[in-house]
C-alpha cells in the first residue's frame, strides 16, 4: 500500500476523536468504507479514546443527575429516528448512501458535479465529481484544503496514480492537473473549501464554467 | 482482574446506589490501582442493560461515565451546564443502544467514547438543517477480516499497555489532540513547545500505538 494514498495520521486521529470538520469527515468515512485496514485502525483509535476517557479527571455531576437520568430512562420510548432513505447511486460506499444528492451539473466538457447534502463547515462542502475517461481537468490550485477519495475509476496527477479508495489531500500550494486514466468514468467524493483556481492562459475561458 | 460474578458487581452497585451523592467516591475503582482494587466490569453492565433493562447496572455505569463524559465535553470548550446535558444525553443513548453493544468488538469505554464522539460531532456541527453526519458504526460489519477486527486492540488491557509505551510528552500531546478541539498550533502554545515538536510528538505517538495495536498494519509509515 502506498502510504501517500492514505489520510495522514493526524487526519485519522481527528476523525476518530470527532474533531475533523463534518465535510472532511464525510470524505474520510468513504475512504474507510473502501479501506478496511484503515477502518480497523480507526477502531483501534476509538479504543485509545475510550481508555483516555476512562482516565479523565471526573467533573462532578449535579446533585440530582442520576435521579434525572433514571426518570428519563423510565419515560423513554426508544429512539424514533429512522434512517433517511437511500439515494440514487448504489455505486457509492455505504457511508454516502443516505445523504440526499443534488442534480448533476455540467461544469466543463466531460465533467459533471453534484452536491452531497452533508453538513457544511463555512465554505467547505462535499461534492461528487464525475469525469469522463481520458479527460484532463484544467490545471488548477485550490482556495483551501481539498480532500478527495476515489469511488470509481482512477486518475493520475504529477504525484502518481489514484485508484478506488485512494485518498488525496491537496492544500492551496498544490498546483495539479488530474487526468482520468481508467476505462470507465472516474467518480470522486471531494470536500472542497472555496472554488478551485484555474491556472494559465485558459483561465479567462475556463474559470467562469468551473463553478463547483 | 475482571469481576464478572454477579455478587461482586451487585455488591459494588449497592454501595454505589446508597452512596450516590458524592459520585467522586467511585474514584476508588479508578486506575492506577486497578490490579489490587476490585474492578467493575463495565462490559457486563452494558449487557445487563441490554438483557434486562437493568436500572442498577445503569446507575453504576452512570456514576462512572457521566462525570467523565462531562469532563470530556468541558475539555472541548463546553460550559458545565452544556457538558452536564451532554453527559445525560450520552448515557441515555447508552441505554437505548445497549442492544448493539458487542464486547468482542469494543470494550465498554471504547463503545461509550464512540457514542460521545458521534454526539459531539452532532452537537458541534454548524449547519443545523443538514442531515446528521455519518456516525462511526458501533458494531461494524467486517466480513472480510474478522481476525483483524478482533486483533485490533479492542481489548482494554492491550490499549493500556500500548499507551504505557509512550513517553509522558507523547501521552500529553495525544490527550490534547483527542480531547481539546484545538489546532496543533494551539496544542503547541499550551505545552510551550514549537509547533514542529508537537506535530512530531503526535505522529510518533500514533506510529508507536499502531505498531503495538496493529502489528500487521502500516505502523511504520510516516
Amino acid at each position: 500500500m502506498n502510504p501517500y494514498r492514505d489520510p495522514s495520521h493526524e487526519r485519522l486521529l481527528a476523525y476518530a476523536a470527532g474533531t475533523l470538520s463534518p465535510p472532511e469527515a464525510v470524505v474520510v468515512s468513504a475512504h474507510l468504507a473502501l479501506r478496511p485496514r484503515n477502518a480497523a485502525w480507526v477502531h483501534g483509535l476509538q479504543a485509545v479514546g475510550g481508555e483516555l476517557l476512562d482516565t479523565l479527571e471526573p467533573a462532578p455531576m449535579e446533585e440530582q443527575a442520576l435521579a434525572r437520568a433514571l426518570a428519563r430512562v423510565e419515560a423513554d420510548g426508544g429512539e424514533v429516528a429512522a434512517d433517511p432513505p437511500l439515494n440514487d447511486m448504489p455505486e457509492l460506499p455505504a457511508p454516502l448512501r443516505r445523504y440526499p444528492l443534488g442534480p448533476w451539473r455540467w461544469v466543463g466538457p466531460g465533467m459533471r458535479a453534484r452536491d452531497v447534502m452533508a453538513p457544511r463547515d463555512g465554505d467547505t462542502r462535499v461534492i461528487l465529481l464525475k469525469i469522463n475517461p481520458g479527460l484532463k481537468t484544467p490545471r488548477h490550485t485550490h482556495g483551501g484544503v481539498e480532500l478527495t477519495c476515489v469511488i470509481q475509476g482512477a486518475y493520475a496527477t504529477e504525484e502518481g496514480r489514484f485508484d478506488v479508495g485512494d485518498f488525496e489531500e491537496a492544500d492551496p500550494a498544490v498546483l495539479h492537473q488530474p487526468r482520468v486514466v481508467s476505462e470507465e468514468a472516474c467518480i470522486c467524493v471531494v470536500a472542497l473549501d472555496g472554488q478551485i483556481q484555474v491556472d494559465g492562459w485558459l483561465r479567462p475561458f475556463v474559470q467562469p464554467m468551473m463553478r463547483l | 482482574m475482571i469481576r464478572s460474578a454477579g455478587e461482586t458487581v451487585y455488591g459494588l452497585m449497592n454501595d454505589t446506589v446508597t452512596a450516590l451523592a458524592p459520585h467522586s467516591d467511585l474514584a476508588q475503582w479508578a486506575r492506577p490501582n486497578r490490579v489490587s482494587v476490585p474492578e467493575v466490569d463495565y462490559d457486563r453492565l452494558i449487557e445487563a442493560i441490554a438483557l434486562r433493562r437493568d436500572r442498577q447496572a445503569f446507575s453504576v455505569l452512570f456514576a462512572h461515565f457521566a462525570p467523565r463524559l462531562k469532563a470530556y465535553l468541558m475539555k472541548a470548550g463546553a460550559t458545565p451546564g452544556a457538558a452536564e446535558e451532554f453527559a445525560q444525553d450520552a448515557l441515555l443513548t447508552v441505554w437505548r443502544k445497549a442492544d448493539l453493544f458487542d464486547s468482542s468488538k469494543a470494550g465498554a469505554a471504547a463503545w461509550i467514547f464512540t457514542i460521545a464522539r458521534n454526539r459531539r460531532l452532532d452537537v458541534l456541527r454548524k449547519d443545523a438543517r443538514a442531515p446528521r453526519l455519518q456516525e462511526i458504526d458501533l458494531a461494524p460489519a467486517e466480513p472480510d477480516q474478522p481476525d483483524r477486527i478482533l486483533a485490533m486492540g479492542q481489548d482494554a488491557d492491550r490499549v493500556r499497555a500500548a499507551l504505557a509505551c509512550l513517553d509522558a510528552g507523547q501521552v500529553e500531546a495525544i490527550k490534547l489532540a483527542f480531547f481539546e478541539d484545538v489546532a496543533h498550533s494551539e496544542v503547541a502554545s499550551r505545552l510551550g513547545l514549537p509547533l514542529g515538536t508537537v506535530k512530531s510528538r503526535i505522529r510518533m505517538a500514533l506510529i508507536k500505538l499502531r505498531r503495538q495495536l496493529d502489528p500487521s498494519g502500516e505502523g511504520d509509515l510516516s
